[in-house]
């Protein structure tokens, strides 16, 4: 059948239908990122005008948010909050989760290791409030011993070496920084541990044997030598599992809670996006503004770390 | 004392867990394996240790009465059962067919030089922070949805721009990329002797569409319930638009409500106050702790039972 007899045999109206079709396929595809732009630009319009009306870049990123009475303000103690629950957050989340992908990858046909997987997809999945309520029971039942029989004690041992260990390390209340750091960790383990494990999935079974031959151990043949092939993969996993865990709200209510001082960790510490919860449901318009400052903050911090992730991988 | 060894216990758990990696690989990997089934049922035991109080008080009757009277210490999470079942129906509704439209637009329309680009701007929707969502919904879209719908119905359908509705528009948009990921793997794993074979008998480009979706079914129906699982349990977005309607029972969609997940996040900084209060959200907890599990497990279930 030559193509032009092909041609023929659709008829007019298939080849409408045909058209038709695929351009509602093609505008529904389109409208599920339309909201995307409209958000970015939204939040970097209102935003930018918001830092500048608050005292410009500078003194927003560095000082006390706004009181409702204020005309300038800042996000200072939230920043700092983001970036040390999002880095601990971090790095114990691909500490755990590095080898756990390893283990659900690498091994699957063991039993256990298929329970292991599932239950991965389950926490991937998990609603983020609950993970901040398990951290937050734990933290109530755990808090006051853990305060008696290792924490005054540290804490008093380590007072020679100045105040500022105060900041880091004592007596915890019951919302403290560390419950934050925890909850974070447990969004960000699954996130490693699957992006891992489909990276160890994918190698070639010829690959694998040749870094068996070579490394010897299983620890070097896979750690080691395996390491160069999936590297790319699990940078990018817990580059964009950082960006995902840095505007995490939900798992910060009731671990973190939030604070508009700077404040040691070992207290209630602040989150820029716990600050634009409240803020923005507050009626004051100095209150919003800051929050929409504080959204283009948030965004930009997202965006670059989104945008190197795709680069690298 | 339980919850103190728990916690001083990881750290040494930990440790011992990355030294036998590398004396003994497998069992060092076992035990990463035993922490993260370890923390998911110590989350469903703290949670029916937590909810304990106020199901030994009222039974399952604190899941089936719509009241919400603190003062009275009385409590019940219908309404807010009927908010996330009613929000996550709208944003299914809307969300299911704009993942297909993603899928199949990166898979058969987009030249190969734009599907990374577009593939990338429908990540990064997944990973836009939630709050931001919020902002947006509350600020933007709430009052866009209320003018519209007010002028579509030619009435004041909508009193307030914060409902169940707003809610589930919202949702559609932020569970989208979660369904179009699993669709797209799905789509682009059908077997290229299958794909030749459509064309093979004459169909046209939209027909061989829908007959490869036909064949891919189980990763939709498997990315349905993926997307459902994060639609019912997302919090901070939704408790921003839903109206906080935390009493009245309603199944009215343009009517302000409240879903379970916005109820934990708006009521648990009050519980403190209250005798019974904790125990019943942490009810609601466990509640969503079981969807989450079930909607998990059937979606993985359909997607393995499915592969291709």
């Amino acid at each position: 059948m030559t193509a032009e007899r092909k041609v023929e045999d659709i008829t007019a109206k298939r080849m409408l239908i045909n058209r038709l079709g695929l351009g509602l396929f093609a505008l529904l595809g389109v409208a599920a990122v339309v909201p995307l732009f409209l958000i970015i630009g939204d939040v970097y319009i209102k935003g930018i005008d918001a830092i500048n009306r608050l005292g410009g870049l500078w003194h927003f990123l560095t000082e006390l948010p706004p009181t409702p009475v204020d005309e300038r303000g800042g996000i200072g103690p939230m920043l700092v909050g983001t970036l040390y629950m999002t880095a601990l957050g971090a790095l114990f989340g691909i500490a755990v989760g590095f080898p756990l992908g390893v283990y659900i990858g690498e091994m699957r046909r063991e039993k256990f290791a298929n329970v292991a997987r599932a239950g991965v997809n389950i926490l991937v999945e998990f609603p983020t409030i609950v993970v901040g309520l398990f951290v937050y029971a734990v933290m109530s039942l755990a808090k006051e011993d853990l305060n008696k029989y290792l924490l005054y004690p540290l804490s008093k041992a380590l007072s020679p070496l100045g105040g500022w260990i105060t900041w880091f390390i004592g007596p915890l209340d019951g919302f403290n920084a560390y419950a934050g750091a925890a909850a974070l960790s447990i969004i960000m383990i699954p996130y490693v541990a699957l992006i891992t494990a489909s990276a160890y999935a994918s190698i070639e079974q010829p690959l694998r044997e040749a870094a068996y031959a070579i490394g010897g151990r299983d620890f070097n043949a896979l750690f080691v030598v395996l390491r160069k092939a999936v590297s790319r993969a699990v940078v990018t996993a817990a580059l964009l599992g950082t960006a995902k865990i840095a505007g995490e709200t939900a798992p910060l209510l009731f671990t973190a809670f939030g604070n508009t001082y700077y404040a040691p960790f070992t207290g209630p510490t602040g989150a820029v996006s716990l600050w634009i919860w409240y803020a923005a449901q507050t009626p004051y318009d100095v209150l919003i503004a800051s929050a929409y400052g504080a959204a283009a903050v948030l965004l930009t911090i997202i965006l670059i770390i989104f945008i190197v992730a795709r680069i690298r991988g | 004392m339980l919850g103190f060894l728990l916690v001083v216990l990881l750290i040494p758990y930990l440790i011992a867990a990355y030294g036998l990696l590398f004396v003994k690989l497998r069992w060092g990997l076992r035990l990463f394996g035993v922490f993260i089934v370890a923390t998911i049922g110590l989350l469903t035991a703290m949670f029916l240790v937590e909810a304990y109080p106020i199901i030994a008080r009222d039974g399952v009757a604190v899941f089936l009465e719509a009241r919400w009277d603190p003062v009275r210490e009385s409590y019940g999470v219908l309404q807010a059962l009927a908010g996330t079942v009613l929000t996550s129906a709208v944003a299914m509704a809307l969300a299911m067919p704009m993942a297909l439209g993603v899928a199949v637009t990166i898979n058969e329309l987009l030249p190969a030089r734009w599907r990374g680009v577009f593939g990338s701007l429908v990540d990064l929707t997944a990973t836009m922070p939630t709050v931001i969502y919020g902002l947006w919904g509350l600020f933007v879209l709430g009052p866009t949805l209320q003018s519209l719908v007010n002028a579509l119905a030619g009435g004041t359908v909508m009193t307030t721009p914060y409902t169940l509705f707003t809610a589930g528009v919202l949702l559609a948009i932020m569970i989208t990329p979660y369904a179009a990921a699993v669709i797209r793997e799905g789509y682009s794993l059908v077997p290229k002797p299958v794909e030749e074979a459509i064309y093979a008998i004459g169909a046209t480009r939209f027909e061989a569409v829908l007959i490869k979706l036909r064949y891919v079914r189980n990763y939709i129906i498997g990315g349905f319930f993926l997307a459902l699982g994060r639609a019912m349990g997302e919090t901070v977005a939704v408790a921003m638009v839903v109206g906080g309607n935390l009493a009245k029972f309603t199944t009215n969609i343009f009517e302000s409500g409240i879903t379970i997940s916005s109820l934990i996040a708006l009521q648990f900084p009050n519980a403190a106050s209250y005798q019974y209060m904790a125990p019943a959200l942490f009810a609601a907890a466990l509640l969503l702790t079981l969807f989450g599990l079930v909607i998990n497990a059937v979606a993985i279930y359909i997607i393995q039972r499915g592969q291709i």
